[in-house]
């Protein structure tokens, strides 16, 4: 799990009815210079356009991550309470996922300040500091933290990490527990996927295309096995020479229960015999040596985790058909044997025997 | 007709608090004294482009720079050139009140510095605000102390002191003086205004800027017992309109009239008010509202910078 940028500071910054906008507290003390807060602070205490707006600027070398909040109120002298309470990081970090804690921040001294004057009273305000460093050390540590503000209220904040978004889950698709089912306290899972339980495929297929756990990488999706699979490398099948602990995870998944370990030069090869042509069963005789303490199955299902090889299709294409006929509808190119497999119910068998024997369709592997 | 317009620059500075953009907001932005508690502090500065035109087609840049350390600081620093390039007026505003004079000396003097560098033409007005505050008799005393003092610092630049409050008409008096001090081409304007007042016998005439109605010029054919009255007109007259304005009425002229006097308020050119007052009773109502109907004419035409000047030709009686 890649982690978030450090933070290197936390400021809380207001506008002083005589000395104008400053930085009131920050932690660690004297991080943000004289100079560089005076570079920054048009957009820290900011003009009414900019006020509740996540705002983030980049300046000698660091980056400010702020929400200005203003309140308005005769009470407050000038008739408005203006503050921002932000963070600083080095300026070449990633810094998105910050970006949802500061706004929550800033919602919460909001309303602290609306319901019992947090901020505006002195003696509450300095609260704020220990606060703040319990915020920088618990975030930096483990993403994570709570900050208890008073007896009735409490903050809990949590990095969220961003991620690219899983492919759509398909019919054909297989679930595998990327990390092994016990890898897992079942306690520590939502209560949807909790609730939704192992016991029929259907529900728990589609609560994992709906929920997160593809996301944060629970459960991976795979094609099916079958012995008339081909597949192919890929170029981070290099990294199993490369890296050490992919070596050693490999090895570990792969060796048949019972026996013991596999060795490095046997997987390579297998992995490498995988070619465009060559199908698992064309595998299994050709290197049968090899696969003595190698369980086929296994080896394929690691090498799509980890995606050092990748599943080759097959995808018909009704190639000529006369003018009276509709478009074809599944033989596009488009939508591979599985898929067809899956939505017609045909087995693999007999769609291959009926699609070899016409001569309008072209199979093409990708 | 020129349609360029001749922008000048104002700046209006001073502490926190003290009070610059409560008086902008009721001298150009036609806020009633009360409403200004409502306004919130400046942060750095607004840039006011007053659509207030003035004869020549003027323009004012009202520059309300907010008044906290932080912003001042940086106005005699980085923000140095940009602040006081190009200034016509500075305006300078003391808080009454204020408890720290040391350090209000010290950043009006960073001001005048600037200005010697910068714009060494600008005028420098200097208002002592607030003064409703202070008890009455006491107000003569403290606004001539705070006057010498400031005209000792002031050197070599000579400044003009003003007394003001937001609550009655000291605010529209200093700032008359201030913008009388911008009008180009204001003997002229002058000179024609007594023409205009000799020929309809007229005992007095005022021209009021539209949008403001500050007094721009005058003229009096003898003295009048009451050297404020000026500005007591700007602001009744200006409470007065606001107070159409709030029931959806525009004022346009107003007649007020006893036996010893007769007074006509009424719109004059598209940037002025007139007011003229007669005291000779056998000059009916109509003769005098026809004369400035006619006069009316040839005072837009002075407006425009490029206009031919023409001699005055009026209808009498």
């Amino acid at each position: 799990m890649g982690m978030a940028s450090r933070i290197e500071c936390v400021f809380f910054s207001e506008f002083h009815p005589t000395l104008g906008p400053k930085i009131t507290y920050q932690v660690p003390e004297e991080y943000i210079s004289r100079e560089l807060f005076d570079t920054v602070q048009v957009y820290i205490i900011t003009k009414p356009e900019l006020q509740n707006k996540l705002i983030t600027v980049t300046a000698m070398g660091k980056k400010l991550i702020g929400c200005p909040v203003c309140i308005e109120h005769k009470k407050y002298s000038r008739n408005a309470l203006l503050f921002n309470l932000g963070l600083v990081c080095d300026a070449q970090s990633k810094t998105c996922a910050l970006e949802p804690i500061v706004k929550k921040l800033s919602g919460y001294l909001t309303t602290l300040e609306l319901e019992t004057g947090f901020i505006s009273n002195e003696e509450c305000k300095q609260k704020l500091l220990p606060i703040m460093s319990t915020l920088l050390e618990e975030l930096n540590a483990t993403g994570a933290c709570t900050l208890p503000i008073d007896e009735s209220n409490t903050i809990h904040l949590k990095l969220i990490e961003q991620r690219k978004d899983p492919p759509i889950v398909q019919e054909y698709d297989v679930p595998v527990f990327a990390k092994g089912k016990d890898h897992f306290i079942k306690s520590q899972w939502d209560l949807t996927t909790q609730q939704a339980g192992l016991t029929d495929y259907n529900t728990f297929m589609h609560h994992v295309s709906k929920s997160s756990i593809q996301y944060y990488g629970v459960v991976t999706m795979v094609s099916i096995f079958q012995y008339s699979n081909v597949y192919c490398t890929t170029p981070i099948v290099q990294s199993l020479i490369d890296n050490k602990s992919i070596q050693e995870e490999c090895l570990r998944y792969v060796t048949k229960q019972g026996q013991k370990q596999a060795n490095l030069r046997d997987v390579f090869q297998l992995y490498c015999g995988l070619t465009p042509g060559t199908t698992v069963r064309d595998l299994c005789s050709r290197y049968s040596p090899q696969l003595q303490r190698v369980d086929e199955r296994r080896l394929i299902q690691f090498g799509l985790m980890r995606g050092l090889i990748r599943r080759l299709q097959k995808y018909p294409v009704k190639v000529c058909r006369d003018e009276k006929s509709q478009p074809p509808r599944l033989y596009t190119g488009c939508h591979s044997y599985d898929e067809i497999c899956c939505k017609t119910g045909m087995s693999y068998k007999e769609l291959d025997e009926r699609l070899e024997n016409d001569p309008n369709i072209i199979v093409c592997w990708k | 007709m020129s349609s360029t317009a001749m922008k000048k620059k104002v700046l209006l500075m001073g502490k926190s608090g003290s009070g610059k953009t409560s008086m902008r907001s009721i001298i150009f932005a036609n806020y009633i004294a009360r409403d200004t508690r409502r306004l919130g502090a400046t942060s750095e500065f607004d840039v006011e482009h007053s659509h207030v035109r003035f004869l020549g087609n003027l323009v004012l840049n009202l520059w309300d720079c907010g008044g906290q350390d932080t912003f001042m600081e940086n106005y005699f620093t980085s923000q140095r050139d940009n602040i006081f390039r190009n200034v016509e007026v500075l305006i300078y505003v003391f808080d009454v009140e204020s408890r720290e004079l040391e350090k209000d000396m010290h950043y009006y003097q960073s001001c005048l510095e600037a200005i010697l560098q910068n714009s060494p033409d600008a005028k420098v007005f200097c208002l002592v605000h607030k003064m409703d505050l202070v008890q009455e008799d006491q107000r003569d005393l403290i606004f001539n102390e705070r006057q010498e003092d400031l005209r000792r610092l002031s050197r070599p630049l000579s400044c003009t002191c003003f007394r003001t409050s937001i609550w009655d008409e000291t605010l529209y008096k200093a700032w008359s003086s201030i913008v009388y001090q911008l009008i180009p081409n204001v003997q002229q304007l002058e000179t024609n205004l007594r023409n205009f007042a000799q020929i309809i016998e007229a005992d007095e005439v005022l021209l009021f800027e539209r949008a403001t109605f500050l007094v721009i010029s005058h003229y009096q054919c003898k003295e009048q017992r009451d050297a404020h009255r000026f500005e007591k007109i700007s602001n009744i007259i200006k409470q007065f309109k606001l107070s159409c304005s709030k029931l959806a009425a525009s004022f346009q002229s107003m007649e007020v009239r006893n036996s010893n006097f007769a007074a006509f308020i009424d719109v004059f050119t598209s940037n002025t008010y007139v007011m003229v007052i007669m005291s000779d009773p056998s000059i009916p109502s109509a003769a005098t509202l026809i004369n400035i109907r006619n006069a009316r004419k040839h005072f837009e035409k002075l407006e425009r910078v490029d206009g031919p000047k023409h001699s005055l030709h009026m209808r009498m009686r």
